[in-house]
C-alpha cells in the first residue's frame, strides 16, 4: 500500500515538472511588461480580421469536430463571426442585435441590453484582440513557454461560468497578438480556435456587417 | 340487463378492433401483406463504434429555430452517447442512451425541461436503436415494409427493393402516428440527411452530415 502512494506521488510530482518543463508562470516583472506590449497592440487595433479553425475535443470522440472561416471586427463593437466550412452560418453582434445567416436563412435576435450577451460580445472581440485583462471579472494567472505567451482566465460571473470554466489565450512573443484562444468546458471538453493570416486595421466598411 | 352490457361490451371490443386495425393500416395502406423473410431488421445509420457521427442540426419547435451541432457514438454494445453544442462549441446537452437506459450527463439550464427531455429521449432512442424485432412484413413493387411492436406502440420501417436502404420510420400508436423519421442514404453506412418530424407536436429535428 505504501509503495503504491510513494509510486502515485512520485507520478504526481513527475507530471507537475514535465508540464512545468512546458509552460512557466510568469515572474511579477514579465507580467507587467508583457500586459503593457499586449495593451499597445490592442489600442492600435481599429478594425482586425483573422482566419480561423475552430477544433471541438471531446474525449469520447475519435477526433475533433473541424470548422474554419473567417472572423471581422471593427471598433467599438462590431463583429461578424462566419463559417465557411463545413457549412455556411454566420453570427454578426451590431448594436445589442444578433444578426444570423444559416446557409441564407436569415434571422435576428433582439438582445437588447442583455447583460450576458454583451459580455460574451466583450469576451469574443477581447479574445481575438488580447484585451481582457479585466481582473473584475476574471482571475488571471500568466505563463510562458519557449515562443509563446500563455494567460488563463477563470470567469468571475455566476451565469458565464455555468458556460466556460476557463479561457486559455495564447499570444506570439514576437508581435504580442492571439494566435490561439481555448474555451475550456472540462478538462476534456473543450474547444480550440486557432488564429491566422490576421489582418489589422484594413478598412472595413459598416456596411459588411448585415445579414 | 347483464345480457345488454354483454352486447354492448362485445360491440365495443368489435369497434375498437375495426377501429384499431384501420388506423395502423393507415401506415401501410398502400402496401399488401407478405411473408416473413426476417425476424429481426438491423438499422445501419449508427452501428459503428469506429464512426462518429457528426451533423449540422436545424430543430424547429414552435416556429423557434435552434441551430446547432448534433454528435452521437456508440460507446458500447448497448449505449450511445449523444451530445448537442452550439455552432461555437458550447455543450447544450449530453446525454447517454439505450433501450433500457437514460442517463443525463449535462444540460444547460434553459433546455433543462421534463417534457422536452423526455421528447428527445424519444426521438433519439427511435434514431439511434440498432435492432427492431419484426412482427408483420408489408411490400409493394418498390418497398418492403417491417412492423415492430414497442411496447404499446408500433414502429414501422420502410426499406427500398433497389438498395435496401432504410428511408422512413413511422413511430405511431394504434391510431395515430406520432414521429416520422426520415433518412437519405448514399453508402448505407451513414445517412447524409435525417429528418425527425413530430405529428402531434410542432417539433421539426434536421440533422445534416458534416462533411469534414
Amino acid at each position: 500500500m505504501k509503495t503504491k502512494i510513494y509510486l502515485l506521488v512520485l507520478f504526481l510530482c513527475l507530471c507537475n515538472w514535465s508540464s512545468f518543463a512546458q509552460e512557466q508562470k510568469m515572474t511579477e516583472s514579465e507580467i507587467v511588461a508583457f500586459k503593457q506590449s499586449v495593451a499597445v497592440v490592442s489600442k492600435k487595433i481599429k478594425s482586425l480580421s483573422t482566419d480561423f479553425t475552430q477544433y471541438k475535443h471531446m474525449a469520447f470522440l475519435s477526433k475533433d469536430i473541424e470548422t474554419s472561416g473567417r472572423m471581422v471586427f471593427k471598433e467599438p463593437s462590431l463583429l461578424q463571426w462566419q463559417y465557411k466550412k463545413p457549412y455556411s452560418y454566420s453570427i454578426i453582434f451590431k448594436n445589442g442585435k444578433i444578426l444570423i445567416n444559416d446557409e441564407g436563412k436569415k434571422s435576428a435576435v433582439n438582445v437588447g441590453n442583455s447583460k450576458i450577451f454583451a459580455k460574451i460580445n466583450k469576451l469574443i472581440v477581447g479574445s481575438v484582440s488580447g484585451d481582457m485583462f479585466d481582473d473584475k471579472e476574471f482571475t488571471i494567472s500568466y505563463f510562458k513557454n519557449k515562443g509563446q505567451n500563455i494567460t488563463k482566465f477563470i470567469p468571475k460571473d455566476a451565469t458565464l461560468k455555468k458556460y466556460i470554466k476557463q479561457i486559455e489565450l495564447t499570444f506570439d512573443k514576437e508581435d504580442a497578438t492571439v494566435v490561439q484562444v481555448k474555451l475550456m468546458e472540462s478538462a476534456e471538453d473543450f474547444t480550440r480556435i486557432v488564429l491566422k493570416n490576421k489582418v489589422i486595421n484594413a478598412k472595413i466598411d459598416d456596411s459588411f456587417f448585415t445579414n | 340487463m347483464l345480457k345488454s352490457t354483454i352486447l354492448f361490451l362485445r360491440i365495443s371490443c368489435l369497434l375498437i378492433l375495426v377501429l384499431s386495425s384501420c388506423a395502423t393500416n393507415t401506415v401501410v395502406k398502400d402496401f399488401t401483406p407478405a411473408t416473413f423473410e426476417i425476424t429481426t431488421f438491423v438499422a445501419p445509420y449508427f452501428s459503428n463504434p469506429e464512426i462518429d457521427y457528426v451533423y449540422k442540426a436545424n430543430i424547429t419547435v414552435y416556429g423557434n429555430e435552434l441551430t446547432g451541432i448534433f454528435i452521437a457514438k456508440k460507446i458500447n454494445d448497448t449505449t450511445h452517447r449523444v451530445v448537442f453544442t452550439t455552432e461555437f462549441g458550447n455543450k447544450l446537452l449530453d446525454f447517454e442512451i439505450s433501450e433500457t437506459d437514460f442517463k443525463v450527463n449535462s444540460i444547460v439550464e434553459e433546455l433543462d425541461k421534463k417534457i422536452l427531455v423526455n421528447t428527445l429521449k424519444t426521438d433519439f432512442r427511435l434514431l439511434l436503436r440498432n435492432q427492431f424485432l419484426i412482427n408483420e412484413q408489408f411490400e409493394n413493387a418498390t418497398d418492403k415494409v417491417y412492423k415492430s411492436k414497442d411496447g404499446n406502440r408500433f414502429n414501422t420501417l420502410f426499406v427500398s427493393k433497389a438498395g435496401e436502404k432504410l428511408y422512413k420510420i413511422v413511430h405511431s400508436s394504434k391510431t395515430k402516428e406520432k414521429i416520422n423519421i426520415n433518412f437519405v442514404s448514399e453508402n448505407n453506412i451513414f445517412a447524409e440527411k435525417i429528418v425527425i418530424q413530430h405529428q402531434n407536436i410542432k417539433l421539426r429535428i434536421e440533422l445534416n452530415y458534416f462533411k469534414q
